[in-house]
């Protein structure tokens, strides 16, 4: 005798993904009328609430299967951060670029330090370190559109976030190619992957983004629709083409949206912003982010998981306390700037799995401390972000 | 009772409200607060000041009578301004209006009378965020002042012609060259001042509308020309913020011709009769700009707008040369005779480019970096 539908029922991607999205809605409206916490800390509440170190609704396949859509948010969110990267005003502030610049050197070098110094081997705490420059553009944006946020604090704190994303990704490309050497693997690992890697990364997002501008000058202006259309379309390809390609996805993503911003006719890449219209896509990303975290390595790993977190907000928001002056603002909108580069990447656990593949030894230590930081600065990031915006006197609310 | 300080004749000053624009899609952005901050830090010396909303800001230039020094006024504020928002990397735009800001988007600066606004005309404050130029024109005493807002009135749609830059709203294209003033009129004390003979009648006027209320001073008249008695002036504020930053000079030149023909002629015509076209021909001008069609009232005729602001222009011409602005007086009759409009230019922009973005990003490229076209002495 044949089942019955209702006798062996089992999520397929699309209920998975409906389940991320209508739980996280319930959950982000939770957040916000109960707790009055920023919606996205509802997501990622939600997430972890049905996730597999919850209630298990979502097991980690489903998650993985939802994970087009997830991809497809972080590149939405990783194409606009790119386009906040002006380099014509770059150019002219440069105490905007130095800071940004220095602030995420100091961070590294200062996460190092504390990695090397709690018993961590140079190769993972070098790895550790590079992941810890980036924040993550996807709970910015959000953020930023959630609370209508509007000013210097606010534009430097994005700008900053573009330029800190793409020195973590080169700073990381290369303590990867110093795991490999120091692993003793041959040329090709400890030079050629790398060199692919960023190379290979750059190169594709410059050829997206030639590629995006003359297409949008062909449609012309009047064609926004298809505009927006084109450019989810060539987001969603180069994502694509980088995964086959293996290289970075991130940081193709970055530059595609860094092109389109500044090379010659980028104004014809449609706006306002792509990622405003694609909350759904960045709901479901921040449910999958809580569903992945693991709060049990915590248990074990939080004082320096805690010191982690500590010192790279302390690092940021004294390098920008320190720059204020020169870049226009008040020393303590410096310090709230600094303060709200605290969520870490959405990309860190990509860049995990790649650099646990390259640890030989050591490899659960390095993910489960990452997995450790991730969990505190998911949850707190948003909040800190938040007050940080508030109290700069930026945000709506 | 409000006292007219004296003032010397024919000295004039203008202010402009600009718009502060983001430079990633040309929006408007909350702007004014970061670049009044970084211009704070150092004493310029200028007036530059925030406005009802926080993508506005306004400046004004001090007292002339030589519109040249004026013209080199405006450039060095355009300097500093551009300087500190370079550094913010935010773009400073004329217009009469933002092509595509939604008002619900805006917030009001944080300023008592603008709270004050905001409380009491409801969603007409945000939409309010439009931008103008305010010409001063000095006048001995009430009487003459009184005179010349009567005066300057028929001469309103010229005004609005020369300036017309506004021909946006809200995404749209509204067919009209000046749709600013369409977010004026919803203000119930807009329009023009009544049809009070001398300074003691206005006098009376406002002493009425403050007694039952309605108004506190002079500010709350939003009327198209108005005396400002305490900076010894008539104010005329009908024009869109031009496109360059040299227009301004050009449109106070032009007031300063006209207010010493009323001053010469020894003008007394004041008479409810003018008054009987006078909204018709408003709209004419923000309507058609050079191709209005205006209606005498009084001697029951109409003539093409464009006549007569060449015919006024000649009738100006010993008044000019009198002033020593006979450049001036000749640029604008070139204004007029190429029917060059603002906001032309800014539909040629948007059919070439299909992107109201692009619009304001050459509007604002416009404002903060064209060179003038009349050089300073």
């Amino acid at each position: 005798m044949h089942d019955l539908p209702w006798q062996s029922l089992a999520l397929n991607p699309l209920a998975a993904f409906g389940i991320l999205l209508a739980l996280g809605v319930l959950g982000g409206q939770i957040a916000v009328r109960v707790a009055k916490l920023p919606g996205i800390t509802g997501y990622i509440l939600s997430g972890l609430i049905i996730g597999p170190s919850g209630l298990k609704l979502l097991d980690q396949q489903l998650i993985d299967e939802a994970g087009l859509f997830i991809q497809l948010a972080l590149g939405l969110a990783l194409f606009d951060m790119g386009r906040r990267v002006d380099l014509r005003w770059l150019r002219r502030e440069k105490a905007l670029f130095a800071t940004a610049l220095l602030s995420g050197v100091i961070t590294f070098l200062g996460l190092l330090a504390l990695l090397t110094f709690s018993g961590f081997p140079m190769a993972p705490a070098s790895l550790l370190a590079a992941i810890g420059i980036a924040t993550s553009p996807v709970v910015l944006l959000e953020l930023v559109r959630e609370s209508r946020a509007e000013g210097q604090v606010t534009e430097r704190l994005m700008a900053s976030t573009g330029l800190n994303n793409l020195l973590s990704l080169t700073v990381f490309t290369l303590a990867l190619s110093f795991t490999h050497f120091s692993a003793g693997h041959g040329v090709e690992a400890f030079i050629l992957m790398p060199g692919w890697l960023l190379l290979g990364s750059v190169l594709l997002g410059l050829v997206a983004g030639l590629l995006a501008i003359r297409l949008n000058v062909w449609l012309g202006g009047g064609k926004r629709e298809a505009q927006t259309v084109l450019m989810f379309g060539l987001i969603a390809l180069v994502v694509g083409l980088s995964a086959m390609l293996k290289l970075l996805p991130a940081l193709a993503i970055l530059v595609f949206g860094l092109a389109t911003r500044n090379l010659e006719r980028g104004y014809a890449v449609a706006e306002p912003s792509l990622s405003s219209r694609s909350s759904f896509f960045f709901v479901a990303f921040f449910v999958a982010a809580g569903a992945q975290l693991m709060p049990l390595p915590l248990a074990s790993l939080w004082p320096p998981a805690i010191g982690f977190v500590l010192v790279r907000s302390l690092l940021a928001a004294g390098s920008w306390w320190v720059a204020a002056r020169s870049n226009g603002l008040p020393p303590r909108h410096g310090a709230l700037l600094g303060l709200g580069l605290l969520p870490m990447s959405g990309s860190a656990v990509i860049l995990m799995t790649m650099g646990a593949l390259t640890l030989s030894a050591g490899a659960a230590e390095f993910s489960g401390f990452l997995l450790s930081v991730l969990c505190l600065t998911e949850l707190l990031g948003p909040i800190v972000t938040r007050f940080a915006l508030r109290c700069a006197q930026e945000t709506r609310d | 009772m409000l006292e007219f300080s004296t003032s010397q004749p024919l000295t004039l000053g203008v202010e402009l409200e600009l718009m502060i624009v983001n430079r990633r899609d040309y929006n408007l952005t909350r702007g004014s607060d970061d670049l009044l901050h970084l211009l704070g830090r150092r004493p310029h010396g200028y007036d530059i000041k925030p406005e009802i909303t926080q993508g506005m800001i306004e400046i004004g230039t001090a007292v002339h009578s030589d519109v040249n020094a004026m013209l080199e006024e405006l450039l060095a504020i355009r300097a500093l301004l551009v300087r500190t928002a370079e550094k913010l990397n935010l773009g400073l735009a004329g217009g009469g209006s933002h092509p595509f800001q939604h008002w619900s988007d805006q917030r009001i600066y944080p300023k008592e009378r603008y709270q004050l606004v905001s409380e009491l005309y409801g969603y007409l404050a945000k939409q309010f965020t439009v931008y103008g130029q305010h010409i001063h024109i000095g006048c001995p005493d009430g009487d003459t002042a009184v005179r010349l807002t009567h005066y300057l009135s028929r001469y309103i749609p010229h005004f609005i012609a020369l300036s017309a830059s506004s021909p946006f709203h809200q995404g749209v294209d509204t067919l009209f060259q000046s749709s600013r003033l369409t977010s004026v009129n919803a203000f119930p004390l807009s329009g023009s001042m009544p049809c009070v003979g001398n300074w003691d009648e206005f006098n009376d006027y406002f002493t009425g509308m403050a007694d039952l209320g309605i108004v506190a001073s002079m500010k709350d008249f939003y009327w198209d020309i108005r005396p400002k008695p305490e900076y010894g002036t008539v104010e005329i504020r009908i024009c869109d913020t031009p496109l360059g930053v040299d227009t301004p000079v050009l449109l106070a030149a032009y007031a300063q011709m006209l207010a010493r023909q009323c001053f010469e002629d020894g003008w007394d015509d004041i008479s409810p009769a003018h008054y009987l076209t006078y909204s018709y021909n408003r709209f004419q001008a923000c309507r058609f700009g050079y191709d209005a069609v205006l209606v005498d009232g009084v001697k029951k005729r109409q003539t093409s707008l464009l006549e007569d602001m060449l015919d006024t222009l000649n009738g100006l011409l010993p008044h000019a040369q009198a002033l020593g602005i006979e450049a001036q007086h000749n640029a604008l009759r070139e204004r007029i005779l190429q029917r060059r409009l603002d906001s032309h230019w800014l539909r040629q922009v948007y059919d070439d480019s299909g992107s109201l973005s692009e619009v304001v990003r050459r509007q604002s490229e416009f404002w903060m970096y064209e060179a003038p076209a009349l050089s300073v002495n």
